[in-house]
């Protein structure tokens, strides 16, 4: 079974996202914010697969946090090198996908552009 | 012999009141005609005339003669060659007074057909130090009239009448220096005030021309290469035909403004001899006279002025002193107006940048915020589209997702409301802020001992749309509460600026960083996640400078957050309320400020007011008025109460922020009408109407 930590402070999405991730077949682990994100994974280190991040939320202080996603990405890097992470983010910026690969991001995903977010998901984890 | 010696104790005597009389006149016009009147008068003689000296020194030339004759010879421009065969180029020449007697051979000088009768002359050389300034002509019609003696006798009056001349020539360039400075004091007084270069240069070259009583003026100035002088401003039709035609001058030596410009020097042109030249321009047929001027700013020539008069010689080397210190003036001037041209373009350049940096954060945040509050909607459709099609659709499940859909509709919904809410048409009128505030604290579910308010007396009442003031209020007051604040202190005060009230929101909230701050005024930017549309301080803003007011923002970081609202203060005239037919009245409202402020109102009316919120108890009334707001009880059951009594009908709820959904509610339930709660006694008598 693949399991997926999918962090993200928009309710909607958040619930949304793993309604849709479950009904293609994965597990699902959800977190509302960095700190909560970091304490999921590491009660779960061994099953999560990949990681899919919202980049703006709730950083590890609680505080909203532009980019708190890369804090997180870093975190869950150094718990675990080879993580697959997908940065989901409502920005197509060039500059912030390349922040992103720079962390060390397997992908950055658009928010409202398109839907292959499972498909996405099977490519990375076929592809590792 | 005794008549000779009386002849010329007579003409002693004559000689002595002439120069009496002459040496009293200043004005260098008057000094002359009167002159040669008084000779012909005080001597009885057929006609006197006075000459003066060209520039040059090589005619003497008429200024005055008596009678028609002289006025003739004038308009002639009767002129006689220094040193030539006439007797006052003669007497000029040798310094000497001269007779001629029609006695003779000397008969062959009278032969001018103006003065037929003349049968001796006498002229006399008008001598001012070693200067020979011109020469006095008088002629008799007798024959053998002059004697030699005679000459030192009228000599004595030519010498009075050289010195009055020379003194009317002081006076008149002393009275003519004044004027200039005057002038160029005035002039650089009125242009140093004025700031706006568009407005400056039109207005200096009327105020140099009324001043100076000159025919025109016109201001050039460099263009950016320095090659050409450009008029940006001159005087009357003339000036304004040729700044539309874009008249321009080339700066060197090939006009006046050019080498003026080129040289750093002024230049003058006077209408005599071959300078005529100069004044050519179809546009200024009168000129006769020019001066240029360089406007010097720094040690940098900007430009010239131009100053013409219709009088030949207007100008002198003198005039260029005084002349130069207004041109100083008119340079510090447009310096000052082009400092203040480039401060606007360099604060509009900074606002272009920050309206720039407002837009690419608005929609930056707009898209996050789409992106946001549609991704759940696209998402659950496609999900559910794929459950129906595997025939798999769980009731649970798709409930959940409805709600979701529904959920995420509604919040773009909001948005639409505060978007909205910004174009209503705005009733800016006197409002009494407490009101609004309560109204705004209890729409936001925000409990009054959350707030600490503070009203002086003289700001009770501020300009604004009671809808969109308890709006934008409430926007403020939301951020304050989802910023953690436990209690929000609302104080509002009169400010030094006139007519202008400071109404200060100070919350202990978390506070923001400068970051946050700046882009706090940014639609669609919200710190606070996910049920935020961030429109709440933009839509604020746009409230409070609709009824011409101003709001600001200071923030600290874990310390709170103040907002200042400057609206314009409201004045209210409460005279006596016009009743109507109402006399009986029960208002269902707390005893709040609004409803001691209506109770005020009423005080010396005839109407009988009840004010209760006692259900059970509603007293038989001409008309209920209810408070929208009401803290003690809920509206809902006032409402049903009224209804249960058959009273709705008699029921108008008063609100001080009125909205069409709940307009169309209230009215649905049977109540005869909602409208804005009246501020002072007249909108109570078009209440009560």
């Amino acid at each position: 079974m693949t399991t997926v930590l999918l962090v993200d402070d928009e309710k909607l999405i958040q619930r949304s996202l793993e309604k849709t991730l479950l009904r293609a077949g994965f597990d699902v682990l959800t977190a509302s914010d960095c700190k909560s994100g970091s304490e999921v994974f590491s009660k779960n280190a061994g099953e999560v697969n990949i990681a899919v991040l919202d980049l703006n939320m709730p950083g590890f202080d609680g505080m909203p946090k532009t980019g708190a996603g890369f804090d997180l990405l870093d975190d869950l890097k150094k718990k675990k090198a080879d993580l697959p992470v997908v940065i989901l983010t409502a920005y197509d910026e060039v500059s912030r996908a390349k922040d992103a690969a720079s962390h060390g991001a397997s992908a950055f995903f658009v928010k409202g552009r398109e839907q292959g977010l499972v498909e996405l998901i099977q490519k990375i984890l076929n592809e590792k | 012999m005794t008549n000779d010696i009386q002849r010329h104790a007579t003409l002693l005597k004559a000689a002595a009141r002439a120069a009496k009389n002459i040496t009293t006149i200043l004005d260098p016009y008057e000094l002359f005609q009167r002159t040669v009147d008084i000779i012909c008068d005080e001597f009885g003689f057929y006609y006197a005339g006075v000459f003066l000296l060209d520039d040059k020194k090589q005619y003497a030339v008429l200024r005055a003669g008596r009678g028609e004759a002289g006025k003739a010879m004038i308009t002639e421009g009767h002129k006689l060659v220094i040193g030539g065969n006439s007797m006052i180029g003669a007497s000029i020449a040798n310094r000497q007074g001269r007779i001629a007697l029609d006695v003779g051979h000397e008969a062959v000088f009278f032969e001018n057909p103006h003065l037929p009768k003349t049968r001796s002359e006498m002229a006399l050389p008008l001598i001012v130090g070693d200067d020979v300034i011109g020469a006095l002509t008088v002629q008799s019609t007798e024959e053998a009239a002059f004697h030699d003696e005679d000459i030192a006798a009228l000599q004595t009056m030519a010498d009075q009448l050289a010195i009055a001349i020379q003194n009317s020539n002081l006076h008149r360039q002393a009275e003519r220096r004044s004027r200039l400075l005057k002038a160029a004091n005035r002039v650089g007084k009125e242009v140093t005030s004025i700031l706006d270069l568009e407005k400056l240069l039109p207005q200096t070259v009327n105020i140099i021309c009324e001043s100076y009583g000159l025919y025109y003026a016109g201001v050039f100035l460099l263009d950016e290469k320095g090659e050409y002088a450009i008029l940006r401003a001159g005087y009357g039709k003339a000036g304004k035909a040729m700044v539309a035609e874009g008249h321009k001058l080339k700066v060197g030596t090939d006009s006046m403004i050019g080498a003026c410009i080129a040289m750093g020097e002024a230049r003058i042109a006077l209408d005599v001899g071959e300078e005529r030249v100069h004044f050519k321009n179809p546009h200024l047929p009168h000129t006769r006279s020019e001066m240029a001027l360089p406007l010097v700013y720094g040690g940098k020539a900007v430009g010239a002025v131009t100053i013409q008069s219709s009088e030949e010689r207007a100008f002198s080397e003198d005039d260029i002193t005084t002349l130069l210190t207004m041109a100083e003036h008119l340079a510090v001037a447009i310096n000052n107006a082009r400092l203040i041209d480039e401060l606007k373009e360099a604060h509009n350049e900074i606002l272009r940048n920050k309206v720039f940096e407002a837009l690419t954060t608005a929609s930056t945040e707009a898209i996050h915020w789409i992106g946001n509050k549609t991704l759940p909607i696209s998402l659950t459709v496609a999900r559910l589209r794929e459950e129906i099609a595997d025939g798999k659709v769980d009731v649970e499940s798709l409930k959940e997702d409805l709600d979701m859909i529904s959920e995420s509709a509604a919040q773009i919904i909001q948005v639409k409301e505060q978007l909205i809410g910004a174009v209503r048409e705005m009733k800016p009128r006197p409002v009494l802020f407490a009101d609004v505030l309560r109204t705004a604290a209890s729409e936001r579910n925000i409990s009054e001992n959350a707030l600490k308010v503070d009203i002086a007396p003289a700001a009770a009442y501020v300009i604004a749309d009671s809808t969109q003031l308890t709006r934008a209020l409430g926007n403020i007051l939301q951020n304050a509460a989802e910023a953690g604040a436990k209690s929000v202190k609302v104080s509002v005060h009169p400010t030094e600026e006139r007519g202008l009230l400071e109404i200060e929101i100070e919350d202990d909230g978390a506070g923001m960083d400068e970051e946050t701050m700046r882009k706090a005024w940014s639609p669609f930017y919200t710190t606070r996640g996910v049920s935020h549309h961030g429109l709440g301080l933009p839509a604020a803003m746009h409230v409070v400078s609709q009824s011409q007011g101003r709001i600001a923002l200071v923030s600290e970081q874990g310390k709170g957050t103040t907002v200042a609202m400057y609206l314009p203060r409201g004045v209210v005239n409460n005279s006596q309320v016009q009743v109507g037919g109402v006399k009986n009245l029960l208002l269902i409202d707390d005893n709040d400020d609004w409803s001691n402020l209506f109770a005020e109102l009423l005080k010396d009316s005839k109407i009988k007011l009840t004010k209760s919120v006692d259900l059970k108890n509603i007293p038989a009334t001409d008309l209920i008025l209810v408070d929208e707001n009401i803290a003690s009880v809920s509206l809902t059951d006032v409402l049903s109460a009224l209804s249960t009594a058959g009273l709705a009908a008699k029921t108008v709820i008063l609100t001080s922020a009125i909205n069409p959904e709940r307009v169309t509610k209230f009215l649905r339930n049977g109540v005869k009408d909602v409208t804005v709660k009246p501020y002072s006694a007249s909108e109570v008598s078009e209440l009560l109407k």
